[in-house]
């Protein structure tokens, strides 16, 4: 029972971060059809700014820092997008991968001219510090905290998409942008804020997992593919699916380090596989033509 | 097929072309055998590893410039060709000769497998299936320590044969190999089956109303890349007498990638020239910088946003004549209001992936 309460928790926490980031991407696919390489950087930039800010020892400033972390890397994706990806719009799906590849290469390079080669580590911040006991089972507290993070971006997403005008409009705008513009409706604008919702969802999911990894050059790359996986298995450009997507990809992970310790990295690997083998569109995706 | 050549896609076959075609190959060939007598050591080293470089990258550019297949899986092959070598030589399984003739079957089998589930998927996901491909092999590599000495790598200069490892023979089996290599891709790229693989790129549905299957061209064409980027993979053992994990990671699927735009894909050559100024730059920047990384993206971005068809297109006759012709002299192409950095096949290639709305 304890051993199932463990590998739940586990599973939650890992979903909630991988959700976080992989919502942020799947956003900005779902409204300007690109898929953005440099989604890593914003999350190595939001996990190296929290880390700035509060150094070794967390405290309470972590709930401080990750805001203004976003904020930060939400900036630096205002500046990309209306630089680079605005003319990536209507440009072939290879223009649109090496573009954002570039970006991404380029901002390792400056990530490392200002950080440097040197790992850091973050420590939990204030009320989570410990460790609690559930249902016999003990697990760090601060995986509650990653989980209730997960859940209040992804109701608020939820809420945003479905019951605010921005949302409606982010959804037209997908389908028809000519038609969302003659109502007054400047587009450019509306783009530019969901690439910079997306980039700020990557530096909280940067921000939040800090405590529980090494914030070091190259997590940038490492991120971007699971993020992808997490993104492609529940369907690019749905929510939902990203949701799915994570949850899945959490408990292949935790369940396969478990049982199977030396296969748990090929895992979410073969588990995309076979869900684009059956499904090339994603759990929850909509066939493109 | 007349429009075929007509739009300025690569190696045509008109008589300019079929004379190009014998000296151009025939100038390089003898241009590499004297830069072997004349090079440093160093020198001749780092062109050794631009030969296999350019395999990969033209290999790469079959799928890319010809089929219009975008795949980010290719560290794939080039990683399982070195693999292949690395674990025949760390278990005895095979000398390094055989091995080394075993590479391309290997490359090709494994793009049979692949190449049969991916190329269900299309474009994006087509990209991103061949990435999960790659690093399922990645992964595989970094966790059999027992069988593939894991993240450390294999690192060995007896495993290849004292023969090879000397730098001048070795640079001359490398040209030799390159230059079979290139010009069987060439072969391939001017046959009947590569035309039908560009008509694939350039309307997928046309191909298909006149009953032929684009998957199985797709197909074919996905094996012979792959079983020529495993033999790039070979060559790079032999430069470098060492295999390690980063060879199958994903970045690596990259570069020829980078090469292949860089150079121009839309010209045969272009790739090859690509990974000739890829690692040239690559080893002079790093000498003197620690920005290898930005540069490469710098040069990436405004090639890809401005200069889709690369060196080669801005080098070509096309590009200098409608430049002359801007200057008020005699229009010999149209110059009908197009973007000005935008060429026929690149408009074409789009105008297959404007689908995406």
């Amino acid at each position: 029972m304890h051993a199932f309460v463990v590998d739940l928790v586990s599973t939650l926490s890992t979903a909630g971060y991988l959700f976080i980031v992989s919502a942020g991407l799947t956003l900005v696919f779902g409204a300007m059809r690109v898929i953005n390489l440099a989604h890593g950087s914003f999350y190595m930039y939001g996990a190296f700014l929290v880390s700035t800010i509060v150094g070794a020892s967390s405290g309470a400033r972590f709930w401080l820092a990750i805001p203004a972390a976003a904020v930060a890397v939400g900036a630096l994706g205002a500046l990309v997008e209306v630089t680079v990806m605005r003319r990536l719009y209507r440009s072939e799906h290879l223009t649109q991968l090496l573009a954002t590849f570039a970006l991404l290469l380029i901002f390792a390079d400056v990530g490392l001219r200002i950080w440097g080669t040197r790992a850091r580590t973050v420590g939990n911040p204030t009320p989570f510090g410990g460790r609690i006991t559930l249902a016999g089972a003990t697990f760090p507290s601060y995986d509650i905290a990653i989980i209730a993070v997960a859940a209040v971006v992804g109701l608020a997403l939820w809420v945003m998409l479905t019951r605010t005008v921005f949302g409606w409009k982010v959804r037209a705008v997908v389908s028809d942008p000519e038609a969302l513009a003659t109502t007054g409706t400047n587009t450019n604008l509306l783009l530019t804020s969901v690439f910079v919702l997306g980039a700020a969802l990557a530096a909280v999911a940067g921000g939040v997992i800090a405590p529980q990894t090494s914030v070091a050059p190259g997590i940038d790359q490492a991120i971007i593919v699971t993020a992808f996986i997490v993104a492609v298995i529940g369907g690019l450009g749905s929510v939902a699916g990203a949701v799915l997507g994570s949850v899945l990809i959490a408990a292949a992970e935790t369940l396969g380090a478990r049982y199977a310790p030396n296969w748990a990295s090929t895992l979410i690997y073969a588990v995309l596989i076979v869900v684009l083998a059956v499904r090339p569109w994603g759990l929850l995706g909509a066939a493109e033509r | 097929m007349r429009n075929l050549r007509a739009d300025g896609g690569p190696g045509g076959l008109s008589r300019s072309t079929v004379a190009r075609s014998v000296a151009i190959p025939v100038v390089l060939i003898a241009a590499l055998l004297v830069l072997g007598e004349k090079l440093s050591v160093n020198n001749m080293l780092t062109l050794e590893e631009v030969l296999g470089l350019a395999v990969f990258a033209a290999a790469t550019n079959l799928l890319l410039g010809y089929g219009g297949l975008v795949s980010f899986g290719q560290a794939a092959f080039y990683g399982s060709g070195a693999y292949l070598i690395g674990l025949s030589w760390l278990h005895h399984w095979m000398p390094f000769w055989a091995a080394f003739v075993l590479t391309p079957v290997a490359g090709g089998v494994i793009a049979l497998l692949m190449g049969l589930i991916a190329l269900r998927t299309r474009r994006l996901y087509f990209a991103l299936l061949t990435l999960a491909f790659s690093e399922l092999f990645y992964q595989l590599v970094n966790v059999r320590y027992s069988f593939t000495k894991g993240a450390t790598g294999i690192f060995s200069v007896s495993m290849v044969p004292a023969s090879l490892s000397m730098p001048r023979t070795g640079y001359y089996f490398t040209v030799g190999i390159t230059c079979a290599s290139l010009l069987v891709l060439w072969k391939i790229t001017v046959s009947p089956f590569g035309l039908m693989l560009r008509a694939t790129r350039e309307n997928r549905e046309r191909v298909e109303a006149l009953g032929v299957s684009v998957y199985r061209h797709q197909l074919l064409a996905f094996v012979i890349s792959g079983a020529f980027c495993s033999l790039a993979g070979a060559l790079f053992v032999v430069y470098g007498q060492s295999t390690y994990p980063d060879l199958l990671n994903w970045t690596t699927s990259g570069e020829p990638l980078f090469m292949a735009v860089i150079g121009g894909m839309f010209s045969f050559l272009g790739p090859a020239f690509g990974a000739l100024l890829y690692q040239v730059g690559n080893q002079y920047i790093s000498q003197h910088t620690h920005d290898w990384q930005l540069v490469l993206g710098a040069v990436l971005l405004v090639v890809v946003l401005f200069r889709p068809d690369g060196l080669a297109g801005v080098l070509s006759v096309r590009t200098w004549r409608r430049m002359w012709a801007r200057r008020g002299g005699r229009r010999v192409t149209p110059v009908d209001g197009g973007p000005p950095a935008d060429p026929a096949p690149a408009t074409a290639f789009e105008a297959t992936e404007g689908a995406q709305q």
